[in-house]
């Protein structure tokens, strides 16, 4: 189903020939397979042109769907008929500001790119966990928690002024900015409008599109630039900056993680503290499958629990000796055992550098298979994330015994947001997508997740996007789901924003 | 207006009043707006009441303005803007509910004061990042929901903290629970599977916790809001560091507060410190200030449960390597004022008179956020503005407050007047006019708009405005919530 | 190999967008953070390694139709491997080889593009890849004492390439690098006249029946003339007889080595001694065909595990780049005195590509001068007077991006630094 004439050409006047395209060459390439096909590709440049877009859309009847580096399966289209934006034209970093501590981006600036800007100056963002390949633009993401975030917060909360083009093609500009031109603060006059355009999950192309935000920065105590060494896949720091310690410590039950987990939080050591599991740090330090398996095994067999790493940054000689010297009392009060394996000198730098540049997550959820699914825990507080996700973890395993999924282990991954007053879990699972059993399983587990977390009040998981979930969530939520429809038809009236993934404002 | 039959039917008879004198003063406040007389006063008692009151107040089209605080107030948010509206106070809803030590959390119906709250989570060994000083009266869902400015700026992470989650009935008459709260299940059964109603966010896309913050009770009126807690140190060693060159004492905030070595941390001119710390008046007062530098900047270290003095003891080492860079010293008393009593006086709420109103009677608070970079032209702005219109300076109260962990500052200057002397007062509601336009174009944002100059504030960007009504149309499609506040 | 034994490796793309920037862990700055000039120039998500792994899939599937915009995007990649070894940092699974099979099905589907087929034709008819070509082919060695393979036996034999022969401008890469090789004391002989061309470009515009013919015919005359090292000064023909040769079991027991990898050894082995002194600041440009795609061919045959994990009976090593020629052309400028080698940010197994690879020189002019331009603004920050390569096809694609430009570059092979702090008159 071709798009009008008339609206191709206006499209086409709106950001030149050049970026713009209907070739199926260029259309097939912008859908997962087996998934519908966008209507046409447009490359804007500026907000103008996305509004301009947007407007388009609106007038005649179409809808669109922007993304940035458009990883995630979020980015399809659900049905044909949609005009997509690829922002990657985008790409400018507008504002470092160092003494009040904040950045602005456009979308198709990566993570890697900001922090290796921001480290020059002594600052670092929180990347979102998926990978520093991912969009700088904290409102891209699907949650935006990522590995600083026990330090370094989430993009939800770390969000500040932004510029919105709505889905009926008006810009806002949120807070400061609007009201004087300034990025700072994304709230007021009045109630802010950062309550509208996401929760701890993003409404994920389904409310217009972002094409400029703000967000808070943080100290980084390290050098301008890592002194990384080698060639690819092999890099690794020369020497571990002064002051940077990373350890891995596992636990003998859940509950002593959690409880050591919530001391580390409460004295504010960690500069990154994730509840990896073996399958994650044999997957992160291995440079094919066949390392990531032995180290796998030599893993699991070396851990006596569930386990966290946490890697340190002192501000300071005295800083670094307290830190680690309470860390350590932390890990004798709960029986913590170090894995060799991750603090020894050959491994702790290479580690510590993938954590911090977030380079690794590819080869934690994609190398195994090309695919990874499972269940994504909201946030909310750390223990209550943390059983969420291990209610999982024996279904995980009957499907593992059964074949159907990889055998990566069933400890949760969990991480504290924010020195513990807040957290997140997951259980991944990796399989063969070829393999149909496996593809129903995903399902199955997805379905399981549902179940748990209404049943067991374990509130709404990240995981829960589209009708079909909200709907089954809405009811045992206070109805959450009409208010959200609301907005989504006060905000859009049209229905021009495609909003598979977010809510439409269908009853 | 809604009969008072059918308001006795739901919060009894005695719970509503139509006398005069109280009616009065519920007519006006502190600030400049216009004196409006609500038609009664209803105190509810739970969240089911105040559902049935918005129920019916729609069905007749009746303006309701929420309060949670005692008097005096200040702003103007509690004064209906339109005649025969029902005050809807809170006051009476005063329980504490929960106090959670492991996920550091605890709430509190609307009634509840900072004395009352303070008392009941340091039984569990938590607190709250508190504003400055707040009044005794004062409301702590109240302050919260205000997004007032509190003085830990290392436990702000977001504009919205430490407020976490509220239970609200919109202006379409529905309870909603935010946030975590929201569900799935009842409070009860969440907690029952270790849930503490502490997210803020959501549930799912949205945060409408985040349009009800800021709304001055334009969306709905909150029956509970729970209240991120920190933890209470094994140690602290407060600060003063006395300087007339502000930017000096900008540029030493900005390292402590990035490194993270402080938890209170906050700027008061000589003016705002005297009239906090002294205890017999007017002597005291003149004594202090006449014995402070124009600028004191206060912070206090501290310590927790694993190696608490080691901790300490590092901390100060940093924070004296970054003073002595910075060209400041930073002591343990200033004048005849020690930090010590500063940190006591900053954990507690106000004595009476509230500090504020020691001075002269009254006060007129214009507050902004802002950046440092801002800052000098900023105070320029509103010396000039004030020496222009005959307001001294030298009587001006400065309060300058990081917040967001430093990437914002909320700048505060009080104006103390004689409320009996109709030019004074005069004077400082022109002042307070005149000089929004002025900061306003040197940085300026002031993102809690309140009274006259709300308009001159909310209309300089109509998209906001447009969109903020789109929100309302959702959440009080009949606009019954305090009308005629912000654009509505 | 055909695409469709790239199937499942194609299928395993993700999207997750690496292959369009350098290996994030080396990224230092926002600028120069790019590693595909293919959607750097073209912005469309199908110019990407990720993008023509869908386009591949595609086309296996009959979904695509040989159109021009098809043909546009699948011929304006310089098949420089950049996406392959950034894809590579965190996934097994190839992506520069089926990218490559594109065009080879695209080739044998009976669909190119003008620009190719007359190069190819110069090639069945000429045995070189310069279209039009003038010159005679073993001008570039007029004078020079040396043997001749077709006649005489040699140990070594230096293979010059088509793009030097036929360009006076750069006739010293060749002639200086026999010269050098000469004063260690090295039996060399050349092809000449006789020379042909290595097939390597050929392959990679998708002409495979061409290429192989020409590998077979080389290593023919390599076999009669007895040598046992073939050094080449291209990068691409270097690629060819190392890696492609290899690959189609032709290469035999020759050893290949790029003039860098034999200089650095005579150097070290102390046969050659550079000792005049050149005052220059210079900066290298890894050529993509020394460097990340130069590295040994790795021999497999296996069968894929059936699991969830793809891994394979036996185990295959994929190649990621590592043991890529990097340090021998750094070593050899390292030993001239004078010489000060500034790095810029796209280097060894993540440069930039110099823009005239994979058949874009000749089928889309622009675009090779554009890519080259970013590489020389790259070489300008770094301050330095000169950009050093190994390769003529990269040194030719700087100079002609260079004219009209208004850098004050000077474009240079490694050979001429080195001839000049070694052989008399050099300087």
């Amino acid at each position: 189903m071709a798009l009008k004439r008339e609206l191709y050409q206006a499209l086409v006047d709106v950001v030149g020939p050049e970026n713009i395209s209907e070739a199926p060459v260029i259309l097939g390439s912008y859908a997962q397979r087996g998934r519908p096909k966008f209507e046409a590709v447009t490359l804007p440049k500026t907000t103008e042109e996305v509004q301009a877009i947007v407007r388009l859309c609106n007038r005649f009847g179409v809808q669109f769907k922007a993304s940035s580096s458009g990883w995630g399966a979020y980015g399809d289209a659900g049905a044909p008929g949609v005009v997509k934006l690829d922002l990657r034209r985008m790409n400018r970093i507008l504002e470092i500001n160092d003494k009040n501590m904040y950045t602005v981006v456009e979308p198709y600036v990566i993570y890697a790119q900001l922090q290796a800007e921001l480290m020059k100056r002594g600052l670092n963002c929180n990347i979102t966990g998926a990978g520093s390949n991912c969009s700088a633009l904290p409102l891209a993401a699907h949650q935006g928690i990522g590995h600083l975030s026990v330090s370094g917060s989430y993009g939800e909360r770390n969000q500040l002024a932004l510029e919105w083009v709505t889905p009926d093609g008006e810009i806002v500009r949120a807070g400061s900015l609007g009201a004087i031109g300034q990025w700072w603060c994304g709230d007021g006059p009045g109630p802010s409008l950062r309550g509208i355009i996401r929760g701890n999950v993003m409404p994920m192309g389904g409310l217009g599109v972002f094409t400029k935000a703000a967000q808070k920065i943080y100290h980084w105590p390290g050098p301008a630039t890592f002194p990384i060494e080698g060639v690819s896949p092999h890099y690794r720091p020369n020497q571990i900056p002064p002051g940077f310690m990373i350890r891995y410590i596992s636990f003998p039950s859940a509950e002593n993680l959690s409880q050591a987990a919530q001391k580390v939080g409460e004295s504010e050591l960690g500069f990154i503290l994730m509840g990896f599991n073996p399958g994650m740090i044999s997957a992160n330090i291995a440079t094919n499958n066949n390392e990531d398996l032995a180290y796998l095994k030599q893993f699991t067999d070396s851990v006596q629990g569930p386990g966290f790493l946490i890697i340190m940054a002192g501000n300071s000689p005295r800083d670094t000796e307290y830190k680690k010297n309470a860390l350590q009392q932390i890990i004798n009060d709960y029986n913590g055992q170090p894995l060799e394996a991750v603090e020894n000198p050959e491994n702790a730098g290479g580690f510590m550098w993938r954590f911090i540049r977030v380079t690794s997550s590819i080869r934690e959820v994609a190398r195994a298979s090309g695919i990874f699914a499972g269940e994504v825990g909201g946030t909310d507080v750390f223990p209550l994330m943390h059983q969420y996700i291990i209610r999982s973890s024996p279904v995980k395993q009957r499907y593992i015994d059964e074949g159907k999924l990889l055998a990566d282990g069933t400890d949760p991954f969990v991480q504290s947001v924010e020195h513990g007053h807040a957290g997140h879990a997951e259980l991944l699972i990796r399989f063969n997508k070829q393999d149909p059993e496996s593809m129903i399983v995903a399902g199955e587990i997805a379905q399981f997740a549902n179940k748990t977390a209404i049943e067991g009040h374990f509130g709404v998981p990240g995981h829960a996007w589209g009708d079909a979930v909200h709907d089954q969530y809405g009811p045992h939520t206070l109805n959450y789901h009409k208010w959200l429809r609301k907005i989504k038809k006060t905000f859009d009236p049209n229905a021009a924003s495609e909003s598979t993934n977010y809510i439409t404002a269908d009853d | 207006m809604i009969a008072e039959d059918k308001l006795a039917e739901i919060v009894g008879a005695g719970n509503i009043s139509r006398e005069q004198t109280t009616l009065e003063e519920y007519s006006g406040d502190m600030s400049f707006v216009n004196a409006v007389k609500p038609g009664c006063i209803v105190k509810p008692a739970t969240m089911a009441d105040i559902e049935a009151i918005v129920k019916l107040a729609n069905e007749t089209l009746t303006p309701l303005v929420p309060v949670s605080s005692g008097p005096p107030h200040f702003r103007g948010d509690t004064v209906p803007s339109i005649g025969g509206a029902v005050i809807v106070d809170l006051s009476g809803m005063n329980k504490v509910l929960k106090v959670d030590r492991t996920n550091r959390v605890a709430m509190s119906e609307p009634g509840v004061t900072f004395d009352e709250l303070i008392t009941a989570v340091a039984k569990e060994g938590l607190r709250l990042n508190m504003p400055l000083l707040p009044r005794r009266s004062k409301s702590v869902t109240g302050s919260l929901l205000e997004r007032e400015p509190v003085v830990m700026p290392k436990y702000h992470w977001d504009i919205g903290d430490p407020l976490a989650c509220v239970e609200v009935v919109f202006g379409t008459g529905d309870m909603f629970r935010t946030g975590a709260a929201a569900g799935p299940g009842t409070l009860e059964e969440q907690w029952a599977a270790g849930g503490a109603q502490k997210e803020a966010a959501g549930p799912s896309s949205f945060s409408l916790y985040r349009v009800i913050q800021g709304a001055q009770g334009t969306m709905g009126i909150v029956t509970w809001a729970s209240v991120r807690c920190e933890l209470i140190p094994e140690l602290e060693e407060p600060f003063l560091v006395g300087s007339s060159k502000l930017d000096r004492i900008l540029e030493m905030v900005h390292w402590l507060i990035r490194l993270r070595l402080v938890n209170e941390c906050f700027i008061l001119n000589n003016t705002n410190l005297a009239a906090i710390m002294a205890k017999k008046w007017p002597g005291d007062y003149q004594k202090l200030k006449g014995n402070l530098p124009p600028w004191i900047l206060f912070f206090n270290i501290a310590g927790y449960e694993y190696l608490a003095e080691e901790r300490v003891s590092g901390q100060i080492a940093d924070m004296t390597e970054i003073a002595q860079r910075v060209g400041l010293e930073p002591v343990q008393a200033i004048g005849e004022i020690p930090a010590s009593e500063v940190l006591k006086a900053t954990q507690r709420p106000s004595g009476e008179p509230y500090w504020k109103l020691r001075h002269k009677g009254a006060c007129h608070d214009v507050f902004f956020l802002t950046i440092y970079e801002n800052l000098p032209g900023l105070l320029d702005a509103m010396y000039d503005e004030a020496n222009a219109i005959g307001y001294p300076i030298s009587e001006m109260g400065i309060y300058l407050q990081p917040i967001v962990q430093g990437t914002n500052c909320h700048v505060e200057f009080n104006l103390f007047y004689d409320p009996e002397n109709r030019e004074e007062s005069a004077r400082v509601k022109e002042l307070s006019e005149r000089v929004v336009t002025s900061l306003m174009a040197k940085g300026a944002f002031f993102s809690r708009p309140y009274g006259t100059s709300t308009g001159t504030i909310i209309n300089r960007d109509a998209a906001t405005v447009t969109a903020l009504k789109k929100v309302k149309s959702v959440l009080d499609p009949n606009c019954i919530m305090n009308p005629g506040k912000l654009c509505f | 190999m055909a695409l469709e034994d790239y199937r499942t490796d194609m299928e395993m793309c993700c999207r997750c967008s690496i292959c369009k920037f350098v290996p994030l862990e080396k990224l230092t700055e926002m600028r120069h953070s790019y590693t595909c000039p293919s959607i750097a120039r073209y912005n469309f998500h199908t110019y990407s390694g990720g993008g023509r792994m869908g386009m591949g899939v595609a086309m296996l599937e009959n979904e695509l139709e040989y159109d021009e915009k098809l043909l546009e995007v699948v011929y304006n990649c310089q098949v420089c491997g950049a996406c392959d070894i950034s894809c590579k940092y965190a996934m097994d699974m190839e992506v520069v080889e089926p990218i490559n099979e594109i065009r080879i099905k695209c080739v044998e589907d009976g669909h190119t593009l003008p620009a190719l087929d007359s190069v190819i034709s110069s090639l069945r008819k000429q045995g070189t890849m310069i279209p039009g070509a003038k010159a005679n082919r073993g001008e570039w060695a007029a004078g020079l004492d040396v043997k001749d393979i077709t006649k005489q036996k040699a140990k070594v034999v230096y293979h010059a390439g088509c793009r030097v022969c036929y360009d006076e401008d750069i006739w010293k890469i060749a002639t200086e690098a026999v010269q050098l090789l000469k004063v260690a004391g090295i039996d060399i002989g050349i092809a000449g006249e006789n020379e042909s061309c290595c097939g390597g470009r050929a392959y990679q515009m998708g002409y495979k029946m061409d290429f192989l013919n020409q590998a077979k015919k080389n290593m023919e005359m390599i076999k009669k003339s007895g040598a046992e090292i073939l050094v080449t000064g291209c990068a691409e023909c270097y690629h060819a007889f190392k890696v492609l040769y290899d690959k189609f079991g032709l290469k035999n027991d020759l050893e290949v080595l790029h003039v860098t990898e034999y200089l650095a050894r005579l150097i070290k082995e102390g046969k050659l001694k550079p000792t005049k002194k050149v005052d220059i600041n210079v900066t290298y440009h890894d050529p993509c065909h020394l460097g990340r795609l130069g590295e040994p061919y790795i021999h497999w045959e296996g069968k894929p595990v059936a699991g969830h994990i793809r891994i394979f009976d036996p185990p295959k090593e994929f190649r990621r780049g590592t043991y890529g020629v990097y340090e021998p052309p750094r070593d050899v400028l390292k030993s001239i005195p004078g010489v000060k080698l500034i790095e810029m940010d796209r280097i060894k197994e993540y440069a930039w590509c110099c823009g005239a690879g994979g058949g874009v020189k000749e089928t889309n002019p622009e675009f090779a001068g554009w890519t080259a331009r970013e590489r020389l603004d790259e070489a300008e920050s770094t301050g330095v007077e000169a950009l050093v390569t190994a390769c003529p096809g990269c040194e030719q694609n700087f100079k002609g991006a260079i004219n009209g430009y208004g850098s004050s570059l000077e474009v240079c092979d490694i050979v001429e630094l080195l001839a000049k702090a070694i052989l008399k008159g050099g300087q």
